[in-house]
């Protein structure tokens, strides 16, 4: 891949070694004009980036400018801060720009450039030693070199390539067979578009990878993952069966248990409530009794409270329970007023159960008539 | 509890104190006799639950080390150790046809692998990690093809044809570029190095000790070989190499 007009020295390590030693080769291979000028810019200092030993900037090449302030400035020919000015700004930052596009192309389609197929590489060059010839200062210069270091690598890679006897691997070809093989949907696409790289258009089915992996799988002995099949042993599902079930036996007065779910508790605890407060009043009564077995305790006056309505109508209801149990009766005495007494023996409560007729009262106390 | 023998280490302490990097080396009559100071339940207990944990450590395909499994399971009974290990390992291949490869002589990690041979139309359950699989066998093919290694530009560029962008969310893997450079470097599929002195930082793709033990350079010829419709020996260096891998 040798330049037609270079020195031939294309593949010379460029690493950052000092520049003398760089540029003592121009020297020896250029013709007398050049190495004039170039001995009068190496006389000057060390830490310039040099031009590239590219062999065709002889009649082009300008005198490169002072930018760092080693150099003596009697040596150079051309004086700094020339008529060019502004013009030579732009002009620089289009050539900086043209080298980045050209370095960033090269990186993204390296393959291509690899391929033995293609001279894409030798274009490249040939556009970078272009773009060279425009090439004044440091700046576009260490680009340059950039670039170089980027094609003499790839330049390697292709020589390795040629030296072993493999049939070169083109991997682009592979990829286009993987696609096929995922089942790529090749339709016509819109005209060439301008992207450089050779993509190939189509629609790529959303099971193509598994489709691959099927087939990869045949090539691998590898151990299937293993995983219980009915998943990890989970722990809540009989507990709100049995916390329904308490509920619905609450009101019978059972015993409270400790319960996880806060929701439930309130619940529960609002059932507990009523069977407590039935309890109590049934306590209540049986205490009063105790003391004065033979008056029975007047209705109202044990239901109602004077305060609050709310409580007097709740009394009501925890008092019917009682009486539903069968645990004390309501009759009415001779005022007709009903009278409320436990029930003592143990048997009747029982025979009352069976024998007792249902005999519901209706008992309608407004507020109004509480008031009074 | 009878005293028991140790080849090097301290006396009898508590599991966590001892030291799991080491295991006694023990003549077989040594471990004879501390077999013998076991039960054969309590060994058969530890030779189970020695099989369970490889079975589920093995999930992530995330590779065992030795360490683990002194300090989880094998725990009071080092002196045991081998006798339990080759018990396990010959009930992994009898009951699940896997094998414990070990892929780190020095630190002593292990991976389980199929002894099976593989049957044409097996995989009934296509998941994500078949479809990893798929990407997995791609990049280790170009690995191979291009001679052992590569650089990840390269690697990039070629999945970049394949619509595998490590920029971009993919619609199967995610985030590619952590799947590539994490999950199947930590797998042990891939053994991404970095190259010295290069900036911005370049990587060196190779394949990792798993890929080598799971499969084959003449597997992955053949794979590349039945994508392209070719035969293998088309290539004729990676033939020879793959020959000479066998």
């Amino acid at each position: 891949m040798a330049e037609s007009d270079g020195s031939g020295d294309f593949f010379s390590p460029r690493g950052s070694g000092s520049a003398r030693s760089r540029l003592s080769l121009p020297s020896a291979s250029r013709n007398g004009s050049v190495s004039q000028r170039r001995q009068r810019r190496l006389s000057g200092g060390l830490g310039r980036p040099p031009a590239s030993e590219k062999g065709d900037e002889e009649d082009e090449e300008e005198e490169e400018d002072e930018d760092d302030g080693e150099e003596p400035e009697s040596e150079r020919p051309r004086p700094p801060g020339s008529s060019e000015g502004g013009g030579d700004e732009r002009h620089r930052r289009l050539i900086r720009n043209q080298y980045r596009e050209l370095i960033c192309s090269v990186q993204q389609n390296r393959e291509d450039m690899l391929s033995s197929k293609s001279n894409r590489l030798t274009e490249a060059l040939e556009e970078a030693n272009q773009l060279f010839s425009g090439v004044s200062r440091a700046r576009e210069a260490a680009l340059d070199a950039q670039f170089l270091v980027l094609a003499s690598n790839l330049g390697k890679e292709k020589a390795n390539e040629l030296r072993s006897e493999i049939t070169t691997f083109d991997s682009l070809t592979f990829a286009e067979d993987l696609l096929t093989f995922m089942g790529i949907n090749r339709t016509e696409t819109e005209g060439n578009d301008s992207d450089s790289e050779s993509m190939s258009g189509g629609y790529l089915p959303s099971n193509a990878w598994y489709k691959l992996g099927e087939e990869a799988e045949k090539y691998f002995r590898r151990a299937p993952s293993f995983h219980y099949m009915l998943g990890s042993f989970k722990s809540e599902p009989p507990m709100p069966r049995q916390r329904i079930e308490r509920q619905r036996k609450a009101p019978g007065g059972e015993e409270k248990r400790a319960m996880p779910a806060q929701l439930k508790k309130m619940e529960e605890s609002h059932q507990e409530a009523t069977a407590k407060e039935v309890e109590r009043i049934l306590g209540l009564l049986q205490t009063h009794f105790r003391n004065d077995p033979c008056t029975p305790i007047f209705f109202f006056d044990l239901v109602v409270d004077p305060n609050s309505f709310a409580r007097t109508v709740e009394n009501i209801f925890h008092v019917s329970f009682i009486l539903r149990d069968g645990l004390a009766r309501l009759k009415l005495d001779d005022d007709k007023l009903p009278v409320i007494e436990p029930v003592q023996n143990v048997e009747e409560r029982n025979d009352d159960h069976s024998a007792r007729a249902r005999n519901q009262v209706v008992i309608s106390l407004s507020h109004e008539e509480w008031r009074v | 509890m009878s005293q028991r023998k140790r080849s090097r280490g301290s006396g009898l302490t508590q599991g966590d104190d001892e030291d799991f990097s080491v295991v006694p080396t023990q003549s077989p009559s040594q471990v004879q006799r501390n077999l013998e100071s076991r039960s054969q339940e309590e060994i058969n207990r530890k030779v189970t639950e020695l099989v369970q944990f490889l079975l589920v450590k093995d999930q992530k395909k995330i590779p065992i080390k030795r360490v683990d499994i002194l300090k989880k399971v094998i725990r009071e009974y080092k002196d045991v150790y081998s006798e339990i290990v080759n018990r396990a390992g010959r009930t992994l291949q009898q009951v699940f046809g896997l094998q414990m490869v070990e892929i780190d002589t020095k630190h002593h990690i292990y991976i389980l692998t199929s002894t099976l041979p593989r049957v044409e139309g097996e995989n009934l359950k296509q998941d994500i990690q078949t479809a990893k699989l798929g990407l997995l066998i791609v990049i280790l093919s170009f690995i191979f093809m291009k001679g052992n290694s590569a650089k990840d530009s390269a690697v990039w560029e070629f999945l970049r044809r394949l619509r595998v962008h490590p920029g971009e969310k993919h619609e199967v893997f995610g985030d590619v570029k952590k799947l590539v450079m994490e999950e199947f470097v930590r797998q042990k599929y891939l053994e991404i190095t970095p190259i010295p002195l290069t900036d911005p930082p370049e990587f060196n793709f190779q394949w990792g000790p798993r890929a080598a033990k799971e499969t084959s350079k003449k597997d992955i010829l053949s794979f590349v070989a039945k994508m392209q419709k070719k035969e293998p020996s088309f290539w004729i260096s990676q033939y020879n190499e793959a020959k000479a891998n066998t």
